[in-house]
């Protein structure tokens, strides 16, 4: 398959199951919003080392939001539930509960009985002073806080997600994989229930499953490192340079699809005129997840 | 099915236990089986059908025609299904009811709504004392639910009230949210003495300053913006009621107590 001179190659991306939820900050106005959720979607670009991923999927309209103020809808991804919550509360109690005028909000319904905490333990930091409020059947905490209350819903819910969704763009030079990269992350932006957890959405250390160090259970993708196509079983051709990786985490297959679909057709519309020449993804011979994404399937 | 109808044919010289007559009482009765039904009025057990004529089947959908204030217990633990009273009702309206909804074209009497759990009962007219309150000797009074009132009510509204909410049109009498535990009480127009009197936790949300002012066992902590207000508001917008058409605000004066206890109560006063 080749579009406007990309080629798109046959195989698919692997991902994994994970657990996820949506969180909404709000705030005075949507800068100290954005400057919430910037921390509580900080250091959260792998599970490999962060224990979640994480990023900002939105900025929503006052009349978006529960408590009609400016806010920042954002999605974090765990290996399972626990490590969700844990997550989730730690970076609730200091990212969001630190930051003048915010409030937390769960934006999505898990299963009934799977909820994890949102501010159900931080209003202990109340110290006694703290309030509940059930309103329209959902529990509210306020908290005193210097500034005045910090409110925040008790839970959020958790739905079954997929992670690790990405592709490969291979280009013949550095700045030509970024600007595919660039303007990839810019269409899959507009895609909902999705996020791009690494910095701009693009990661260059690309990693394949397993290492030559015992200690390790992931290593460089040797075989998309142009430095060593000499030295490896290369998968570049002589004028490949440069690959970037775009990894998509996403609360449905569907939805890892449409964004895949959307940022591959962004990438590929900058042609092989501006460098870009092939379209691949990371394929672990089924080793990394059950969820396959077919490249020319998801194209087609 | 049309909802099954019960208009009040008799004069009743005694009170009348009607806490048979809701859907979950009901459910698997007959027509005969509902009017063979025998309900307590002093020191009778009287058949529903020497006291009421009856009509339609719809054991969910309720009606009192012609109803009385000696109608006591009427919706008594229902947990679903709709209860509709045309008249007055007597005590225990709604008492330890957990879902479903209570409307009513008139008054009511003492215990509204008492130790109710959940469900909605809104009264058109005034309501007695105790509204949402625990019985006497009893700790826990509401704990879920909302009550409405349209018009005034009573002494004691919401006494050892522990969650939920009232909410009054008209005015509340002495002694608003004496024992409260937790909860919310709004109030539209004015309120009597004695507001908060003993109040553990919970909120009082006023309109305006209170007629006799706030009691000096509650401290003044300032005029503030609190956000939970616009979600209380926006909750109340599916309301059938005049609180479902005031305009939101989130500026309030706020006063902590009673002091004279754990002081965690609050009363809110627009500003």
């Amino acid at each position: 398959m080749i579009i406007n001179g990309v080629s798109i190659d046959k195989t698919f991306a692997e991902a994994f199951p994970m657990k996820g939820t949506r969180i909404i900050i709000t705030a005075q106005n949507i800068e100290w919003a954005m400057h919430s959720a910037t921390a509580f979607t900080g250091f959260a670009t792998s599970v490999i080392a962060c224990g979640c991923e994480a990023s900002i999927e939105r900025v929503l309209e006052p009349s978006e939001t529960p408590d009609g103020r400016p806010g920042v809808a954002c999605l974090i991804f765990a290996m399972g539930g626990k490590g969700l919550a844990k997550q989730v509360e730690t970076r609730a109690g200091q990212c969001v509960l630190t930051s003048p005028t915010s409030a937390l909000f769960s934006g999505i319904e898990g299963e009934e009985g799977k909820e994890i905490a949102l501010g159900k333990n931080l209003r202990f930091f109340g110290d006694g002073y703290q309030i509940s409020k059930m309103i329209d059947g959902k529990r509210y905490w306020r908290i005193p806080v210097m500034d005045g209350e910090f409110l925040t819903q008790e839970n959020t819910g958790v739905v079954s997600a997929v992670g690790g969704g990405n592709f490969l763009i291979l280009a013949e030079s550095q700045p030509q994989a970024l600007a595919a990269c660039e303007a990839a992350i810019k269409a899959m932006k507009q895609i909902p229930n999705v996020i791009m957890p690494f910095p701009g959405g693009v990661v260059r250390s690309g990693s394949k499953v397993g290492s030559k160090y015992k200690a390790l259970n992931a290593s460089t993708n040797d075989a998309f490192c142009p430095t060593l196509k000499g030295q490896t079983r290369s998968e570049l051709s002589p004028e490949v340079e440069s690959v970037m990786e775009i990894v998509i985490d996403g609360l449905s297959k569907e939805d890892i699809d449409k964004a895949m679909r959307a940022g591959i057709q962004a990438a590929c519309s900058l042609g092989a005129e501006n460098g870009i020449r092939r379209i691949s993804a990371g394929n672990y011979g089924g080793k990394l997840g059950p969820f396959h994404f077919h490249l020319q399937e998801i194209m087609a | 099915m049309s909802a099954l109808t019960l208009k009040l044919k008799v004069e009743l010289q005694q009170r009348l236990d009607c806490s048979p007559l809701t859907a979950d009482k009901l459910a698997g009765k007959s027509p005969a089986d509902i009017a063979a039904i025998e309900l307590v009025s002093g020191r009778l057990s009287i058949p529903v059908a020497e006291l009421f004529e009856i009509s339609g089947e719809d054991i969910t959908d309720i009606r009192f025609e012609n109803s009385s204030a000696k109608l006591d217990h009427i919706g008594h633990a229902m947990s679903h299904g709709r209860i509709t009273i045309n008249g007055d009702a007597g005590a225990y309206l709604g008492q330890f009811m957990s879902g479903g909804q209570i409307e009513i074209t008139g008054n009511t009497f003492i215990y509204t709504g008492c130790e109710m759990k959940g469900g909605q009962i809104k009264i058109n007219g005034n309501a007695g004392d105790f509204v949402g309150a625990a019985r006497s000797g009893y700790k826990n009074g509401m704990t879920g639910g909302t009550i409405i009132v349209s018009g005034n009510t009573g002494q004691r509204t919401g006494d050892h009230m522990r969650r939920g909410m009232i909410l009054i049109e008209g005015n509340a009498g002495d002694y608003c949210g004496s024992r409260m535990v937790s909860g919310t009480i709004a109030v539209l127009g004015d309120v009597g003495k004695h507001l908060g009197y003993a109040m553990k936790r919970g909120t009082l949300l006023l309109t305006k300053m209170p007629k006799y002012g706030i009691s000096a066992n509650f401290n003044d902590c300032g005029s503030h913006t609190l956000a939970f207000l616009p979600l209380m508001f926006a909750s109340f917008k599916k309301l059938d009621s005049q609180f479902a058409h005031i305009d939101s605000f989130s500026r309030v004066q706020r006063y902590a107590g009673d002091i004279g206890g754990i002081g965690m109560g609050e009363i809110l006063v627009k500003i």
